[in-house]
């Protein structure tokens, strides 16, 4: 066996591995811990058939960030597992139902003859220099560039919405402003009294 | 020797790769650790002269076997596990924190001919790294079973969160004018002297880079996450001994290397700052060394020189300020490349 | 201050450099620490430390057991007893002292009407028993014999103040 194929086995032992885990195990939080070692060993696996940009991306977007995010509301939810298991064996056949068609459309999918392995011979090996990156950032800037394009845009319509939704302000909430209050000046906080005050004055400040 | 040859070559191919990149790994990780340690000495006596004190100066001559003393204490600790604390999560933690922070340094050059992994998106691989050094944060702070663990941890994801993207879009301008991902082609593009270094074009994304990778490893003015006045130790309180000692090191280990990266991506690498002879001679490891040196010192002076941020505050700096002065620059970056003729002093 | 000044003074980050200078001075700046076993500060006469009892120059215990000590010690540290000796006066049978419950206010030797119970300058003592903390009578005389010379030297010193 090649180091390749050692690595393949070894990743796929734990995706497949930590992917059972996600779904198997009580505690939501390590069930998301073990998501994020699926996802990591996915990165892996993409690693080994040399798209080393997808595989970083995997990392930095899904385990750096989405990951987190996740993590930090599952943390915060005190969930009760035993009243989740409640409706188990009532949902039981649907779910049943539906992973049997999952399966079936998987296993026509790839023994079909368009993605069987006759159709897609493995692709040439590249050289060490060949760039991935510049490859894929070539292809979404000219070839796809309108749906890339789009996509972006989506996404930030998606991103405004979100934020939008957070403006809503309740009239008896206080709320701080930051920005004023790093605008403050000593100006406005402090006076100076001077020492050579007249009595006059001094009795004007008193009333 | 050509015996010798022979019987290495016996061996697996397996193993051959393993023995070579674990020793080339061990040759990285043992400079780095002791580096990491007599940095946490520097720390103190800088931090102590700032302060009009002497700092540390007790074991050994002027103090210099302080970290080794440290190191040893700590290793003779007892690793206190919490009641009701998640027993295997605490334990695994601090290698999550130490792990990335060991392992950016993968694809890091050193010199041009000294590197381990020279991967074409190796910018990328780095801040995929930093990035999961967050994990060993929010799971200590999770599994300790304690409140001020558990502020710490969320205080510091919320924050690596908010700088990563700031430093992201830095380095955008950095791709941008290097052309390549890859921080050996990014090094050699700085090729010619100090004028050529990209931290004087980009300097706005310089500082933003730097501040965020300060906010990014935790450290004051944004070090919240540890807070002793306010959350007694952040994500690590209910860690003691060697367990504590490893987040000791991720901490530092990352410092060390956001100073590298910034060394290599604004300020030339391993590169001279003049193309003439006498700094020419220098070997390269040396520039490295000192640049890095040089950098590292500046997160010891923020430390010494300012008070800790207000929370808010420091999410209003990463989104508010450093996000649209990046995205500016950026623009400004592009317009004048590739639409204006002065589109050479941007490359 | 106008907003654009505002912007500018914030961007170009002065208010954070000269803080760094100021700082940055101080590293090379004279180190003022006191490298403490060696070299020590000056101490005032006035100083409270470990307690001493002393004795008249002809050698008599000058302690008469009025308790006024006992009486004011506001931590309770101080236990004595008493009895009448031999030659009619009345002196002290037992006088502990707990230095774990003393908080060195030096109230006993304001209270006292013969300046019996002082407290030295001496401030670098330990135990190394468990009960050791308690120092009784005998104690307290023998540290009084021992540091006479530094005790009215001490109170010489301070009493143009007093």
């Amino acid at each position: 066996m090649t180091v390749l194929e050692i690595s393949f086995y070894l990743f796929s032992l734990i995706l497949v591995g930590s992917a059972t885990m996600v779904v198997t195990v009580k505690n939501p939080v390590k069930s998301a811990l073990f998501l994020v070692l699926a996802f990591f060993s996915a990165a892996c696996i993409w690693m080994t058939l040399e798209a080393e940009f997808l595989a970083i991306v995997l990392v930095l977007v899904y385990v750096g960030a989405v990951m987190v995010l996740f993590l930090f509301v599952v943390m915060m939810l005190d969930i009760d597992v035993a009243r989740m298991r409640e409706g188990f064996a009532r949902y039981l056949p649907v779910g049943i139902v539906v992973a049997l068609v999952l399966v079936i459309e998987l296993v026509l999918v790839l023994s079909g003859k368009f993605f069987s392995l006759d159709a897609m011979p493995r692709p040439a090996g590249h050289m060490a220099d060949y760039s991935n990156t510049a490859e894929l950032g070539k292809l979404l800037y000219t070839d796809y560039v309108f749906a890339f394009e789009i996509a972006g845009l989506v996404l930030l319509v998606a991103i405004v919405a979100a934020i939008s939704l957070t403006l809503r302000r309740r009239p008896v909430t206080k709320y701080q402003s930051p920005s004023q209050q790093v605008r403050v000046t000593k100006a406005d906080r402090l006076r100076i009294i001077s020492d050579a005050q007249t009595e006059s004055e001094r009795q004007e400040d008193a009333q | 020797m050509d015996f010798l040859t022979d019987i290495w070559m016996w061996f697996p191919e397996v193993l051959r790769v393993l023995v070579v990149n674990g020793l080339l790994i061990v040759a990285i990780v043992i400079p780095l650790m002791l580096a990491v340690a007599y940095f946490t000495f520097a720390e103190r006596k800088i931090i102590g002269y700032m302060q009009v004190r002497v700092g540390p100066n007790r074991v050994g001559p002027r103090g210099w076997l302080q970290p080794i003393a440290d190191a040893v204490k700590l290793m003779f600790k007892e690793i206190i596990v919490p009641s009701r604390a998640n027993r295997y999560l605490f334990r695994i933690a601090p290698l999550l924190a130490l792990g990335p922070a060991l392992a950016a340094w993968a694809v890091m050059p050193f010199t041009d001919k000294w590197v381990l992994a020279n991967i074409d998106a190796s910018l990328l691989y780095v801040l995929a790294m930093t990035s999961m050094g967050v994990y060993g944060v929010i799971i200590a702070g999770w599994a300790s079973n304690s409140k001020y663990a558990f502020l710490g941890a969320m205080r510091s994801a919320a924050q690596i969160v908010a700088y990563e993207i700031a430093m992201g879009f830095a380095l955008v301008g950095v791709l941008m004018v290097a052309g390549s991902l890859n921080l050996h082609q990014i090094v050699t593009a700085q090729a010619g002297g100090i004028q050529q270094w990209y931290f004087l074009p980009l300097f706005p994304l310089f500082i933003v880079y730097f501040i965020s990778g300060v906010a990014e490893t935790n450290r004051a003015p944004f070090d919240v996450a540890e807070g002793e006045s306010e959350i007694v130790a952040g994500f690590h309180v209910e860690y003691s001994g060697m367990a504590f000692a490893i987040f000791f090191l991720a901490e530092y280990a990352n410092m060390i290397l956001i100073a590298a990266l910034t060394v290599t991506l604004f300020l030339g690498g391993w590169m001279p700052p003049f193309d003439v002879v006498p700094f020419t001679l220098v070997p390269s490891i040396v520039w490295f060394c000192v640049k890095v040196t040089m950098v590292a010192f500046f997160f010891l002076w923020f430390r010494a020189t300012f008070p800790r941020y207000r929370y808010d505050q420091i999410m209003r700096l990463g989104w508010k300020v450093f996000i649209p002065v990046t995205l500016v620059w950026i623009t400004v970056i592009g317009v004048f490349r590739f639409f204006t003729p002065y589109g050479h002093w941007f490359q | 201050m106008n907003a654009l000044t505002k912007f500018l003074k914030d961007y170009s980050l002065i208010e954070l450099l000269k803080g760094m200078r100021v700082t940055g001075g101080n590293l090379f700046a004279k180190k003022i620490t006191v490298y403490y076993p060696e070299e020590k500060t000056p101490k005032s006469p006035r100083f409270r430390g470990l307690h001493a009892l002393r004795r008249y120059p002809n050698g008599e215990e000058r302690c008469i057991a009025c308790k006024l000590c006992e009486a004011v010690c506001p931590a309770l540290a101080i236990t004595i007893d008493s009895t009448e000796r031999e030659d009619g006066t009345r002196r002290t049978t037992r006088y502990d002292i707990d230095l774990f419950k003393c908080i060195y206010c030096g109230f006993c030797e304001e209270a006292c009407p013969v300046d019996s119970i002082v407290l030295t300058d001496i401030h670098e003592f330990h135990f190394e028993e468990a009960g050791k903390h308690v120092i009784d009578k005998s104690h307290l005389l023998e540290l009084g014999d021992q540091y006479e010379q530094q005790i009215a030297q001490a109170r010489r010193e301070d009493a143009p103040y007093r």
